[in-house]
């Protein structure tokens, strides 16, 4: 098998979410399985395909990616329309190990469209509420334009709880939650360090804090994951763009324990 | 992964006269590459007779594996764009070859690159190359001036049991061949004499007598935590700062050496797109950037990662990076030695 023949996904639906950033609901032919964590290698001839993970889980053999307009491929996805094509190759990667948090507390940490990634696993949480432990979701956003998933929140927050924060207000306007740095709302929290397992993605900078924040808090190095972004031609542990000190993220990550990657050169953590 | 399993190794002398012979009737079914001469350099390429060898070279620029199984640039697929996108795979060409005089430096990096393209995702254009393939090895009888492949386990002759199909060790007039696959066994009708204890004690004199020519080694043990704990040693700015020009030679002559980048390429009407992959390098200032920001901005992080791939990370798949080649100390412009900066950090 070519894995690196692209298939054709259908956009099902596009859905504005902030400044920049849109959800677009895919669909392939055939069936498509996909764990929360994983990336697509999303593209379109012409540009190229860049690694986008997973903002949904996969139901009714569709799934979402959410994706800020940055570079080219971006740009040109952004372009699209409902009911266009465009190429995927994926599932790639290791995801957020949610099974091996059954029966555990779950403390996800987001900045950003870091979030993209963490919300399969909250809706992976809410279907099957009952086997993890308590849960919580800190999300920081720059301001309260670019926060994501605001109209799930209220969802959200009836089978876990959420704490916000933004950097500014933009506007005086009825933002009720925090603003400051997500490292901020760590101290509010009392966990249960020996029993809680945490995912964190966001910009690397912020997780550096944030893990150094939650290691503070008793929790083990092992018990932290963190997922990480590189440049990606492949996703298959070939082109050699997102090696990582011997690891490559595509295929090692993109989520890894912090103990796997605490403090390897070229990298913030 | 030429090596079938369940076949008789066998180990015969035969002339060199007879073996060039055979290699000429090859020619029917199979493109033979080897090793010619070419003003003051040798390079492997396609042959129209085993006359054109040249077997006594001491390196090439570029490896055989890179040339002529991992090609440096190669289709991938065509896309057309109308109503509806349609992707077209290129068929995979597999075309019959004999690469004949492979040095053991070069065919462990054969190996080290099955590790990359045959691993957990099969590379289909590496694969079909790879399996189309003869492999002939040649085991050295000198030494160039930056080969440290003896301090590497990687040479002067070569100990891999499996993955290559022939090899020859130099016996003036003859050649001892020992058959390592069973095609080649299959494809080797040439009696030759036995090989007895005396052949096999005079091919590991020579060994030895080749083993002592060596002028640049390295100590390679300990030296994956040596580099863990002085990730940050002077040793990366300063010759970064003074010498190295991110030129990217090394990359591009090192037969281990694996990146590569896809690119598309639209056609004028917009209407059709070839996507093709080359080889890239980790000394490029773009190879780690990512949207906000680059992993490897630093120069001298850039020379690091190639340096480390090279000499640390066994764990990436449990075996050196480097092959001892000398390749990347050769061609650089300024000299830059990755042995030296090893021994520098090992010295301090």
């Amino acid at each position: 098998m070519n894995q690196l023949k692209p298939l054709k996904a259908r956009i099902k639906d596009i859905k504005l979410e902030a400044e920049d950033i849109k959800t677009y609901t895919l669909s392939t032919e055939g069936s498509f399985a996909a764990i929360p964590g994983q990336f697509n290698m999303v593209g379109y001839p012409g540009v190229g395909e860049a690694p986008i993970s997973f903002s949904s889980i996969v139901r009714d053999k569709c799934f979402e990616h959410t994706i800020k307009t940055v570079g080219r491929v971006t740009g040109l996805l952004n372009g699209l329309k409902k009911g266009d094509k465009l190429l995927i190759r994926g599932p790639y990667g290791r995801g957020w190990p949610v099974n091996n948090a059954k029966g555990r507390d779950i403390l996800l940490i987001a900045g950003g469209v870091g979030l993209a990634p963490i919300r399969p696993v909250v809706q992976m949480i809410l279907d099957k509420r009952e086997l993890f432990g308590d849960v919580s979701l800190i999300y920081g956003a720059r301001n309260e334009k670019n926060a994501l998933f605001m109209n799930e929140f209220d969802k959200w927050g009836k089978g876990i709880s959420l704490h916000l924060t933004v950097d500014e207000v933009a506007q005086a306007s009825a933002w009720k939650h925090n603003v400051g740095l997500v490292t901020d709302l760590l101290d509010m929290l009392r966990i249960k360090p020996d029993n809680t397992v945490a995912f964190v993605c966001g910009p690397e900078i912020m997780m550096r804090f944030i893990c150094r924040g939650l290691l503070m808090m008793g929790i083990a190095q092992s018990s932290v994951y963190v997922s990480l972004e590189r440049r990606m031609k492949c996703g298959i542990a070939h082109c050699g763009h997102c090696q990582h000190f011997g690891l490559f993220v595509c295929k090692d990550g993109p989520v890894f324990s912090y103990k796997e990657v605490r403090g390897l050169p070229d990298g913030l953590l | 992964m030429t090596g079938e399993p369940a076949f008789r190794k066998s180990k015969k002398l035969v002339s060199k006269n007879a073996f060039f012979l055979w290699l000429n009737s090859l020619r029917k079914n199979y493109k033979l590459i080897g090793p010619v001469k070419v003003k003051s350099q040798t390079v492997f390429r396609e042959l129209n007779s085993s006359k054109e060898l040249f077997m006594e070279y001491e390196s090439t620029m570029l490896s055989p594996g890179k040339l002529f199984i991992y090609k440096p640039k190669e289709d991938l697929l065509r896309f057309s764009i109308n109503d509806d996108i349609s992707i077209d795979e290129i068929p995979l060409i597999s075309e019959k070859q004999v690469i004949i005089g492979v040095h053991p430096c070069d065919t462990n990096a054969i190996l080290y690159l099955d590790r990359t393209f045959l691993g957990a995702f099969k590379d289909p254009y590496y694969e079909v190359r790879r399996k189309n393939t003869i492999i002939i090895s040649l085991n050295c009888t000198q030494v160039s001036l930056n080969c440290f492949c003896s301090s590497v386990g990687a040479g002067p002759f070569l100990k891999a049991e499996a993955g290559y199909d022939m090899l020859l060790t130099d016996f003036e007039d003859k050649y001892l061949i020992e058959i390592k696959s069973r095609r080649a066994e299959e494809l080797f009708d040439i009696k030759g004499k036995r090989v007895g204890a005396s052949e096999l004690k005079l091919k590991s004199e020579k060994e030895k007598s080749v083993l002592n020519n060596f002028k640049k080694t390295i100590n390679v043990e300990g030296l994956d935590n040596l580099f863990v704990k002085n990730i940050e040693h002077p040793v990366w700015q300063h010759t970064a700062e003074e010498r190295c020009l991110s030129c990217s030679n090394c990359v591009m002559v090192c037969p281990t050496c694996f990146c590569y980048d896809i690119v598309d390429e639209t056609s004028m009407d917009l209407k059709t797109v070839r996507r093709f992959r080359h080889l890239d390098a980790c000394q490029d200032i773009r190879f780690a950037e990512v949207y906000g920001g680059n992993f490897r901005q630093r120069r001298a992080a850039r020379l690091r990662q190639f340096v480390l791939h090279k000499l640390n990370q066994t764990s990436q798949y449990g075996v050196l990076g480097t092959v001892g080649c000398g390749r990347c100390i050769t061609w650089c412009p300024t000299a830059i030695d990755l042995t030296e900066m090893a021994k520098e950090i090992q010295r301090s």
